[in-house]
């Protein structure tokens, strides 16, 4: 190019001034168009929008006093228990010893007969139901969000709703938690906690192995 | 072509300046999806990171709050940390080793720490520096949320004593890590493996 340049000067200035007003100021832009597609597709292809989501958890407090501690109706009680191989096994009713409670064992799938997404549903069918009308009667009046969480919150904590209580043995995955408590979410349950298996359990899960 | 061009410039530019490189993370965790859309919060959190072997991680965030932890930790179990140490530790994230293996580990280059296995912060009773960690952590700053990000193969076990762990420093609430369910997949179609 420098070459070039240099022979237009020494074949004469008057050429060069005619052709310059003629000449477009267009310049090649293609190399700079490639950088600028590079670059967009490197920070296209690194850039992930997702952030993290994540599940709030509230604990019961461990040392509360045991007349604070609330003693729920085991009528309205149901306890899952997560074991190995992502298996769950749950009954109605309060953990004892001396009358072991009828278990049943469900899975997470969705489309297995026994689902435990059914098994809630069913058992919290009057609560869910209310949380559907809820949203809906929002969407119709177009409640301020505030409003339609407060008023979830509150027909979940109905005093005469189901309890669950999650337990999960040591052979269980953390993921096997995570889908428990989503399914609580799913399944409009407000009342729930995460607990420890007691012996007698360990070997109620022991017997309903298959 | 310049529309192009201009259009093109402009997409740069923006991925360029919403772009957030992602730090370099000692473990990699596969967090168990949820339908669960609460976003987490960008400041003010403390993780612990908890992989499928069982190992246990720990990040804050705030340069000022890690000094101050990492100078009370020192002081806690007699382990003298220079300033240099105790300066590049405030501009790390997630680590996952005892406070005695800490102070070798700092003063390594990028490269040499990365060929260090990290063994996990202790956890147990006898010497469970996690605790400390939290403690002194929250010291710096009462403000923090806590969050737990557990690889979902990640033991039971391991977790309930993360969250037991939790329980002893008065938090009865955190947070569970996870992505969203994949789109159109059904919620809890979980643990077909």
């Amino acid at each position: 190019m420098a070459e070039v340049q240099q022979q237009e000067q020494g074949s004469g200035k008057k050429h060069k001034k005619v052709r310059a007003k003629k000449t477009s100021t267009h310049i090649d832009m293609t190399p700079m168009v490639d950088l600028a597609f590079l670059l967009l597709t490197f920070f296209m292809l690194t850039t992930t929008f997702s952030r993290p989501k994540t599940m709030e958890i509230n604990m019961p407090v461990k040392d509360a006093k045991e007349e604070e501690q609330q003693k729920v109706a085991a009528s309205q009680t149901l306890s899952v228990l997560l074991t190995e191989k992502d298996r769950i096994i749950w009954y109605m009713g309060v953990d004892d010893p001396a009358m072991p409670p009828q278990t049943n064992s469900a899975t997470f799938s969705l489309a297995s007969p026994n689902s435990i997404h059914k098994v809630l549903l069913e058992k919290n069918q009057r609560i869910y139901d209310q949380v559907v009308e809820l949203r809906k009667q929002a969407e119709k009046e177009s409640w301020p969000q505030d409003t339609l969480k407060a008023r979830i919150a509150r027909t979940k904590a109905d005093k005469k709703g189901l309890i669950v209580l999650i337990k999960s043995d040591d052979k269980a995955r953390y993921k096997n938690l995570v889908d428990i408590l989503d399914e609580m979410s799913v399944c409009a349950i407000g009342r729930f906690a995460i607990v420890d298996v007691t012996p007698s359990e360990q070997e109620l899960i022991k017997n309903t192995n298959q | 072509m310049t529309p192009m061009v201009d259009l093109a410039f402009l997409l740069v530019t923006f991925f360029m300046l919403t772009t957030k490189f992602r730090p370099d993370e000692p473990v990699i965790v596969d967090t168990p999806s949820s339908i669960s859309e609460i976003k987490l919060p960008t400041i003010d959190i403390m993780t612990m990171t908890v992989d499928k072997d069982g190992r246990v991680f720990f990040d804050m965030d705030g340069k000022a709050n890690r000094e101050q932890a990492i100078r009370k930790m020192g002081e806690r179990y007699s382990v003298q940390f220079t300033p240099e140490d105790i300066k590049r530790f405030s501009v790390l994230t997630t680590f996952g080793m005892s406070i005695q293996e800490l102070k070798n580990w700092l003063p390594l280059k990028p490269e040499e720490r990365k060929k260090i296995h990290d063994e996990g912060i202790p956890i147990d009773s006898l010497n469970n520096q996690l605790s400390d960690w939290i403690n002194f952590g929250r010291h710096a700053n009462p403000k923090y949320r806590i969050a737990i990000k557990g690889d979902q193969d990640a033991d039971y076990p391991t977790i309930k004593r993360v969250i037991a762990i939790l329980q002893d420093n008065k938090i009865n609430k955190f947070n569970l890590i996870t992505s969203l369910e994949a789109e159109g997949e059904p919620v809890a179609v979980a643990g077909k493996k």
